[in-house]
């Protein structure tokens, strides 16, 4: 087993009424609880905040500093058999659509 | 992650947001509609993410008030908001409980009559009253409110726009009315709810559920009003109205959701509870001298309703109350109806006189139903070539699908019946 990152990006929930939003959280609990064990952590991240760009440069502060599209909004932590498992884990979430995600591996030491 | 898989009511998020929106406009004042619904929608978003994690919690309501109180503090730290109802110059400091102090129930109830005024406030006009009661006091997403009023979002959002920098522009109070002003803008108030009411009803959207919920959303404004201004007897009568009408939801579509005619429909599907609270509130409403076109409606409605079967129904009252209708709110469609009564009353033929008659004139040229009235009674009459030409108009007026469907369906029944 190896831990991927799921990373999504898009500004997708802001448009939607309430009455999508409380699907997505339907939707959401179902998907969830199928994943059971595999799924470690997840968390939204704030819109505001700052970046970094080098020592000398000015910290830009208050976000968002991307294209919209380009926002990272939130992430998981999941647990897959490999890239493949992954993926299809992140294509069965009820987040595709209204954001694009990101699926990239923890690099852990691994034993040759 | 939570085992729990509690379900959480339905449209619980679009009724929170209605109240939460009132509540924070109530608090910031109505300049500032667009930044409380901007915090509400935060809260519903805080809401997804932390109770997909967590579970559901115990109390929903509870947990999304409380989050709403934090951004407003937030808020309120961040741009330091100057308020409308507090000495300009001074930032004010807002301790918790000023905040709690509005989130109190009997506040959030008188935060929503607020609403309702302001949104059906007279500066406004009426496209831009239904959509804004729709999205800020119904939560009505902006795709929602386009679909229901068979428009497009960027239509829509314009609208709302525009009423949204009219009460800005205007500094329209956050209050209910005194005194004589009250009384007029409640009437305001009735109309629009009354519109809404048959955007919902009449609607021609194929999405018949939007349609019940539009229809549902009218009823529950109205009756909150109602617990203030009971005595209010035009208030009265348009709730019965709405109880009658909503009751009959049911038996107006079948499994496909293709239209039954109203003399074919299956009278054990209506609503019997609604039927009596009709019945209740006509009553009540008979408790006002004046009589509106709302108490006539209400009580032709509430005559369908009582009899037990199509051929039963009281045709000869239904017909002097479209009578009366006529002098109160004089419009062409009620004398359609009052031709399509005569039907009941003094046979087909007569009726068809007086239909040609009204084709005659230009009131109802574009209106799909007096061609398609014709057409049917042509059809009963077996008449089936001029039944074929009177539906084949009906269907050139552009009907909603649904109806197309039903005219089309009628043309192909002539069409076999037809001799040769």
């Amino acid at each position: 087993m190896q831990e991927f990152l799921l990373i999504l990006k898009g500004d997708g929930m802001n448009h939607l009424s309430p009455n999508e939003l409380q699907q997505i959280l339907a939707d959401y609990n179902a998907w969830a609880s199928e994943l059971g064990d595999r799924y470690i952590t997840g968390q939204k991240l704030e819109e505001n905040g700052a970046l970094l760009t080098g020592k000398e440069d000015p910290i830009i502060t208050d976000g968002p500093f991307l294209e919209p599209k380009e926002i990272i909004a939130g992430f998981f932590l999941i647990e897959a058999k490999d890239q493949d498992e992954a993926n299809s884990i992140a294509s069965s979430s009820p987040h595709l659509g209204l954001y694009s995600i990101e699926v990239r591996p923890i690099d852990y030491p691994k034993m040759k | 992650m939570s085992e729990k898989s509690e379900q959480i009511i339905e449209h619980l998020f679009r009724t929170e947001y209605g109240k939460l929106v009132s509540i924070l406009t109530h608090f910031f004042g109505t300049s500032y509609i667009q930044l409380a619904e901007d915090i509400v929608q935060d809260t519903l978003i805080a809401a997804l993410n932390h109770w997909s994690v967590d579970g559901i919690p115990e109390n929903p309501t509870g947990w999304l008030v409380q989050v709403a109180k934090r951004k407003v503090l937030n808020e309120l730290k961040r741009k330091k908001i100057i308020l409308k109802h507090h000495n300009a110059g001074n930032v004010p400091e807002y301790s918790d409980s000023d905040i709690d102090a509005v989130f109190l129930e009997n506040e959030i109830e008188d935060s929503q009559l607020r609403m309702i005024f302001t949104c059906c406030h007279p500066s406004l006009n009426t496209e831009s009253q239904v959509a804004l009661t729709l999205k800020t006091l119904c939560g009505f997403g902006v795709k929602e409110v386009a679909n229901a009023l068979l428009t497009s979002e960027s239509t829509i959002n314009k609208r709302l726009y525009r009423a949204k920098k009219t009460i800005r522009e205007t500094n329209l109070p956050f209050t209910i009315p005194q005194g004589k002003e009250l009384e007029t803008r409640l009437n305001t108030v009735i109309l629009t709810l009354y519109l809404l009411f048959n955007e919902g009803y009449n609607s021609s959207s194929s999405d018949s559920i939007i349609k019940k919920e539009l229809c549902l959303e009218a009823l529950r404004l109205a009756k909150l009003l109602a617990e203030h201004f009971e005595e209010n007897g035009e208030l009265c009568a348009l709730i019965s109205l709405m109880c009658f009408h909503i009751a009959r939801f049911e038996g107006r579509l079948d499994d496909r959701g293709a239209i039954i005619l109203f003399e074919d429909q299956d009278r054990s599907l209506w609503n019997k509870e609604l039927i009596s609270k009709g019945m209740q509130y006509l009553k009540m409403s008979m408790k006002s001298t004046s009589l509106s076109s709302y108490h006539i409606e209400a009580s032709i409605a509430g005559q369908h309703c009582m009899a037990d079967s199509f051929e039963n129904t009281n045709w000869l009252n239904i017909y002097d109350q479209y009578v009366l209708l006529k002098s109160v709110k004089p419009n062409p469609i009620i004398d359609l109806n009052l031709a399509i009564i005569q039907s009941k009353i003094d046979g087909l033929k007569t009726s068809l006189e007086m239909l040609n008659k009204l084709s005659q004139k230009e009131m109802l040229n574009d209106y799909y139903l007096l061609p398609a009235t014709q057409g049917i009674f042509n059809m009963k009459l077996e008449n089936y070539s001029e039944a074929i030409n009177f539906l084949e108009t009906a269907l050139s007026l552009n009907p909603s699908e649904t109806e197309s469907e039903f005219l089309e369906k009628k043309i192909r029944e002539c069409k076999k019946l037809a001799p040769g």
